[in-house]
């Protein structure tokens, strides 16, 4: 009654033996002088993920194989990488639609960030980044006992920015940031989105103008690449749009926040 | 003193709930120096994971009038009578905890619990809303109100992205991916820790006035979990190995709903919104278990119902080891507003979209009720008896303070981790201002660290460390799981032995410095051996049925022998156990029989 589960289209040349072949970029900045391919065979079953693979290679083959990994379904943001030449979570990838005709997967590090070893990149400007938008909510002196009164509606918006798992798949796939570090990245400027559309926030004003600077919106080329990578189907270009449109009418932003915040206590009125 | 040497007024180890909201807090106080050490980016910590939600008895909605306990939910008009109060809350954790929970600890979970939960609210979590703008609540398996303050399915996340920043905000100091190895305690007295540095892979002595650990549960004992990679128990085990005791470690929670094979958590908020259980004959068998409370029974209950589904015959997939999670009559609308996170899980695993097929699930190995016993200020006790470890402090999933007992209600270990590091974080605060000192290490601990590395990397074995973690866990799972009798447990223990053994000749396969995962994978798996001792020591101790603890050959609960804690000392002859009376309001809460 229930034999459509497990049954998923593969390849043909991986239904016949069941294996795959992947290939991953290795690199040891202690011993390698440039980074080099290599193929592992590992293998496979229809819910196999390419990060089930990964830690067969590594536990069965070559435990020098190196990647970042936690939680096993993408929501930890550990495991985003290059996979067949485009960002995504490992994690949630089934493997065996990850193939081309000859059964190989190719996976190599998030571009654009150092190497650390093989797939484990230095996010230290992705996270210098996060930090200068001030990521923290700075709400209002006067708290209430309970909470502040969020319409549902006004929680809906946020819900772009709120799922984000900091995983970089689209820093990472952003040709802004691969030309230029100072830039504040698809990351942080959707953090910053949430926190400044959010009525409870009491800086909105002084957010703007952080990402109205030099390396802010006005950096973003709208080329999309980050909404192509993002595993959680956020949108940071419409976010960064949103910012821009709101620094450009900043002061009747914060004119029309301070006179939410007002209300902040009360219960919200059904329309 | 030595090289490498770090000091801190305060290090925290562990950057999830019970960690972060230490630090932000004893920093808020006004200690300046806080180091707080994770072995993964603090925002990857285990935390994030959590689905549901987080207990309290706000009362902000109820079932529509007329529709019974089970029908759907409104909020509750202004003025109108509440239907939930922490009384209830306490009376449903204890009853849930099968009475092995202290009743003092857990007076204060229920009593902090709308605080905590508005202070989150305060500092920008985005919780789900009801129409008129307070935090929606939904159902949870246990809970006899609708206790449970959501956002979505993402609820563990929010809260921990909300708390770290936070911390960040007031100035705490992380070292993200440092690896603690080691504990200093001297003299009863804790002196700091020993950590290494992942990226450089060198090992440095730090030390500390206070030490807090919040490191996490350890569900990675076991082949079916929904445990992270990173729940491998290091704490606790580090805990042991420096002479702390360990507490409850049998009590290991097998949540009724993993994905089939993965393990991989469906959030009982699946049920928690009306979601069914089906067997192969296609019938909701809870009937016969809980038929009152049905699909949110308890998790101990529901898992043990399945399991004896799948025992006898009835279970679905080839291996009839799977159950069916039936959620299609709950519709599109509410699976994608409600539910998005696990739909998605569920294609990406498993192939199936909740909307138009049953998922198939089993238990899974969730939630470590054990670990290291506490005060109610997170203070670590050092025996029975109850005298300190002086300037050691736990809260969270690696401590036992004991708010859950025998077996943890879904959305109370969210509120533990953070009543309770909130808690621990102003007791340190006023350890440290009030005067505590920077106590002398003696000799060099990080000197002992490296050369354990160096001979780990020296074996050459031709064995792989991962093949005796997947032994470890295969007996755990199969001896010591769901149902465990004494027979089995011997086995588990005659196995956890010989695994010991065959683990001094593993062979770690990356000998570089720089790094190293697979020196940390190894390093894990010793902590893995470690402790599962004890959670089996206590199992094979404890001749009754309690909780999550569930003996075939002593089905009852035996209050009169039983209802104690399980305290685990090491000592070189395994581990030694002594007992601990429970904390128990007689007048109020006397142990009751516990049906649903
Ligand atoms: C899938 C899933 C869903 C859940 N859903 C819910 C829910 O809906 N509601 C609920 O109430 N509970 C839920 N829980 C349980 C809850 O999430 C945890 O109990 C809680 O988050 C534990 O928090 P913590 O701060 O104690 O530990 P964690 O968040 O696990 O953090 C542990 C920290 O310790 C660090 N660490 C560990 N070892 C070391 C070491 N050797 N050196 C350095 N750092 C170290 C880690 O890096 C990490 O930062 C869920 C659990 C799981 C598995
Ligand atoms: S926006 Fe998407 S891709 Fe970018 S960090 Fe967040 S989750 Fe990852
Ligand atoms: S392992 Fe956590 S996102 Fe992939």
């Amino acid at each position: 009654m229930f034999d459509f589960i497990f049954k998923r289209e593969t390849p043909e040349a991986i239904k016949k033996g069941n294996k795959a072949i992947v290939r991953i970029q290795r690199f040891n900045p202690e011993v390698d002088e440039k980074p080099y391919m290599e193929e592992f065979e590992v293998p496979m079953t229809p819910d196999t993920t390419v990060l089930d693979a990964l830690h067969h290679i590594k536990t069965e083959q070559d435990g020098s194989v190196t990647f970042r990994r936690s939680c096993r379904h993408a929501i930890c943001g550990s495991c985003a990488m290059n996979i067949n030449g485009s960002n995504d979570l490992a994690c949630h990838r089934p493997l065996s639609e990850s193939l081309d005709y000859h059964g190989k997967i190719t996976i190599k590090p998030l571009p654009f960030q150092p190497i650390i070893k093989d797939l484990v990149v230095d996010r230290t400007t992705f996270w210098a980044q996060y930090m200068k938008i001030k990521p923290w909510l700075i709400p209002p002196d006067d708290i209430p006992e309970k909470e502040f009164r969020m319409s549902p509606e006004e929680v809906e918006a946020l819900h772009n920015a709120e799922t984000c798992i900091m995983c970089g798949a689209c820093y990472s796939s952003c040709q802004v940031v691969g030309l230029n570090k100072e830039y504040i990245g698809p990351h942080a400027l959707l953090k910053s989105f949430l926190r400044t559309a959010d009525p409870r926030d009491s800086i909105p004003g002084e957010r703007l103008e952080i990402v109205d600077g030099d390396n802010g919106v006005y950096r973003c080329h709208t080329i999309f690449n980050c909404i192509d990578a993002c595993p959680k189907n956020l949108n940071p270009t419409e976010a960064i749009e949103t910012l821009r449109k709101l620094a450009q009418k900043r002061l009747a932003y914060e004119e029309a926040r301070e006179e939410r915040q007002k209300t902040l206590n009360e219960p919200i009125r059904e329309a | 003193m030595p090289n490498n040497t770090i000091t801190h007024d305060v290090i925290v180890v562990g950057a999830g709930l019970a960690g972060t909201w230490a630090a932000m807090v004893a920093a808020r106080e006004g200690v300046k120096d806080i180091g707080v050490l994770s072995k993964i980016h603090p925002l990857r910590s285990h935390s994030g994971a959590a689905q549901g939600g987080i207990a309290a008895s706000l009362s902000n909605t109820r079932p529509v009038a007329g529709t019974g306990p089970r029908g759907p939910l409104e909020q509750i008009p202004p003025g109108e009578e509440p239907v939930d109060s922490p009384d209830l809350h306490m009376f449903d954790t204890i009853k849930g905890s099968d009475w092995l929970g202290d009743q003092d600890a857990i007076r204060i979970l229920v009593d902090d619990a709308a605080d905590v939960v508005y202070e989150y609210e305060h500092m920008g979590c985005v919780f789900s809303r009801t129409p008129d703008g307070r935090i929606n609540q939904r159902r949870f398996g246990g809970h006899s109100a609708p206790r449970a303050c959501f956002a979505a399915d993402w609820t563990g996340h929010v809260l921990l992205h909300t708390i770290h920043e936070q911390a960040l905000r007031n100035n705490v100091k992380f070292y993200a991916e440092w690896y603690v190895m080691n504990l200093i305690i001297e003299d009863n007295i804790c002196r700091g820790v020993v950590a290494m540095d992942v990226l450089t892979g060198e090992v440095h002595t730090l030390r500390a006035k206070a030490v807090m650990f919040g490191t996490g549960g350890y569900g990675r004992a076991f082949k079916i979990t929904s445990n992270a990679f990173a729940n491998t128990g290091d704490g606790v085990a580090i805990a042991y190995d420096a002479g702390a005791p360990l507490m409850d470690m049998e009590f290991v929670q097998f949540h009724p709903t993993g994905l089939y094979r993965h393990g991989i958590l469906m959030s009982e908020a699946c049920r928690g919104e009306g979601g069914y259980l089906i067997n192969n004959k296609g019938e909701r068998f809870m009937e016969k278990y809980a038929p009152d409370k049905m699909e949110l029974a308890p998790r101990d209950l529901v898992s043990r119902s399945e399991q004896t589904e799948i025992n006898e015959g009835r279970g679905v997939m080839e291996d009839g080891q799977g159950i069916f999670l039936d959620m299609r009559h709950l519709g599109r609308e509410k699976i994608l507003s409600r539910l998005p996170q696990v739909r998605e899980i569920a294609i990406n695993f498993v192939g199936v979209d909740p909307i138009d097929a049953p998922v198939p699930i089993q238990p899974t190995a969730h939630y470590s009720m054990g670990g290291i016993p506490t005060t109610v200020d997170g203070q670590v006790i050092a025996n029975a008896a109850g005298d300190p470890v002086v300037g050691f402090y736990a809260a969270g999933e690696c401590a036992a303070v004991s708010v859950h007992g025998a077996n943890r209600l879904g959305t109370n270990s969210l509120l533990e981790a953070s009543v309770f590091g909130r808690r621990a974080g102003y007791a340190i605060a006023e350890f440290v201002k009030g005067g505590a000192q920077l106590y002398p290490v003696s000799g060099d601990p990080a000197e002992r660290q490296r050369q354990r590395i160096k001979s780990l990397l020296d074996r050459d074995g031709d064995e792989l460390v991962e093949h005796i973690a997947q032994d470890l866990k295969s007996t755990m799972t199969d001896n010591c799981g769901v149902f465990r009798d004494e027979d089995r447990l011997k086995v588990a223990m005659s196995d956890i032995k010989e695994l010991q053994e065959r683990f001094k000749h593993a062979r770690t396969m990356d000998k570089g410095r720089h790094f190293n995962t697979d020196l940390l994978a190894t390093l894990e798996a010793e902590h893995l051996l470690t402790f599962s001792e004890v959670i089996v020591a206590g199992a094979l101790a404890r001749t009754e049925s309690r909780g999550a603890h569930s003996r075939t050959d002593f089905p009852k609960r035996d209050d009169e022998d039983w209802l104690k804690h399980t305290v685990a000392h090491k000592t070189d002859d395994g581990p030694k156990l002594s007992y601990k009376p429970v904390s128990i309001d007689w007048e109020k809460y006397p142990p009751q029989e516990r049906k649903y």
